[in-house]
């Protein structure tokens, strides 16, 4: 049974409602768990709230944040997982058909950066990062609205023959840069080579990571976890308004380059909008989180 | 924890210290839109008033969705704080000219929004990110909404609310802010920060390195 047109599109529609409604188990439990770290006082309450909000939206089927931000999809295709239909049109179908009908609706967020218009579509929306699996029989849609809160503090510098010293200094600039406004804590994603687009592909993908779940390569993990501790040193704390807790986790990336070494540096913020399911060839749709 | 009346008198927002937790009742004034402040500004130019008064009262960065009710009425289905650094060169001018009482948002504002507050009696209220299902349930009625032709949460809109927060104190009238202090703080703690990196790198570095 092929994947079909319509099911892709329900399904990226679906993706999206369920990411502005539901904060991920692995963070809520990271802030569980930093609520029961945190020193400062008036971190712990912020902590308590955050958890307090996202419980209520789960319990009413509200959203999180007012910010739907825009959509941002990362698919998977196999190559041998069967296709009927324009799959790249029915994600933006997907979207178009969810901004018609969602409850409560949307806010227009799609900016044409020409004009500052906003509305509820634009040109390339939804953005959409393309990727093949070889051998695989499914789909994988992977959603990320990105609202100026979080997205807005990225950045990305290019090095050359760069030392770990040089690129976690890097690192360290861009989170002192985005400070208290980002809505911490934060899941920041790193994307260390490859060319420029690369890189920052790579650290957006890092951000999708569950927490917990380390880069296999030690050197990465070590990375990962000296940075944590850097980020977390600051004292930005939760809202930014002071604490031990600016980020839950930094989840870091790399691909082969020339020597010339682009570092991408990316956030997302506290709510984690992040969704992902499979659409199985045998008509199966696994929900991966 | 203590709950203010809004407007917020100048007594109370002088009153209040920078790290103060505290909850709202009372009316506010709301948009998220930079364009909206550009309007405001045009009508302080014009010397006229905007069509919601801002004297003595409360500019928030909270961005909403509202829209009419079938009764004739209006209704705010959701309501969330936006980043306030970005209006934060045409913010002296509006807390001084209103004589604003209590600003807010996310993310806070610099230190020449600091010495307006200052001057006139002004604090910067932090509201939680991503707070949209508890922001959004302290909300009593929709007073009035500005600006229509603006999209929804660009809008000026007046709201009465029970219970609103609890929202941090990031700046006082008093010229201290949380979010200088702590970016002081952080880029004070870097070279100590860098240095537990690279003890960290060398404790760690595998032995082929």
């Amino acid at each position: 049974m092929p994947i079909t047109y319509d099911a892709v599109k329900a399904l990226a529609a679906e993706l999206y409602s369920a990411s502005l409604r539901r904060i991920p188990e692995d963070t809520k439990a990271a802030l569980r768990a930093a609520r029961a770290r945190e020193t400062h006082e008036g971190a712990q309450r912020v902590l308590e709230i955050m958890l307090g909000s996202a419980l209520r939206a789960e319990q009413t089927d509200r959203f999180v944040c007012s910010d739907a931000g825009v959509p941002v999809y990362h698919v998977t295709l196999g190559t041998a997982a069967r296709l009927d239909g324009d799959i790249k049109r029915a994600v933006r179908d997907g979207f178009a058909d969810l901004v018609a009908t969602i409850t409560p609706p949307l806010l227009k967020h799609v900016t044409n950066p020409l004009t500052n218009e906003r509305g509820y579509a634009g040109k390339d929306m939804p953005l959409i990062t393309w990727e093949v699996e070889d051998g695989a029989d499914w789909i994988e849609i992977a959603c990320q609205p990105k609202a100026l809160g979080s997205g807005r503090w990225a950045a990305l510098e290019t090095f050359s023959f760069p030392t770990l010293a040089q690129i976690e200094e890097y690192v360290m600039r861009v989170v002192v840069q985005a400070g208290s406004q980002h809505c911490p804590p934060v899941i920041i994603g790193v994307g260390i080579g490859g060319s420029f687009d690369v890189a920052a592909r790579l650290a957006s993908k890092a951000t999708y990571r569950k927490i917990g779940s380390p880069n296999p390569e030690p050197t990465l993990a070590a990375m990962e976890e000296r940075l944590l501790r850097a980020v977390n040193a600051t004292g930005f704390g939760p809202m930014g308004t002071g604490g031990d807790t600016t980020a839950l986790a930094v989840h870091c990336d790399y691909a082969a380059g020339h020597g010339y070494t682009p570092v991408a540096v990316c956030f997302n913020c506290w709510i984690n909008r992040r969704t992902r399911a499979r659409l199985h060839d045998d008509g199966r749709v696994e929900h991966m989180e | 924890m203590r709950t203010l009346r809004m407007p917020m008198s100048r007594e109370d927002a002088r009153s209040l210290r920078a790290g103060d937790m505290i909850l709202l009742d009372g009316e506010i004034v709301i948009t998220a839109g930079l364009p909206t402040h550009h309007r405001i500004l045009e009508c302080i130019e014009r010397g006229e008033e905007p069509p919601i008064t801002l004297r003595d009262g409360s500019l928030l960065h909270l961005g909403s969705y509202s829209r009419d009710t079938p009764e004739g009425g209006l209704e705010v289905l959701y309501m969330n704080p936006t980043t306030s650094t970005r209006f934060k060169p045409l913010m002296p001018r509006l807390i001084r000219h209103f004589g604003l009482t209590a600003v807010g948002g996310k993310g806070g504002l610099d230190r020449a929004c600091a010495d307006a507050m200052r001057e006139v009696g002004c604090v910067y209220l932090s509201f939680l990110g991503g707070g949209a299902p508890l922001h959004s349930a302290a909300i009593r009625a929709v007073r009035e909404v500005a600006w229509n032709d603006l999209v929804a949460h660009y809008r000026l809109v007046r709201l009465a609310v029970e219970g609103l927060g609890p929202v941090t104190v990031g700046i006082d009238a008093h010229g201290n802010s949380l979010f200088e202090t702590l970016s002081a703080q952080a880029q004070a703690r870097m070279p100590a920060i860098l240095e537990g990196l690279a003890r960290d790198r060398a404790a760690g570095a595998p032995d082929h390195a």
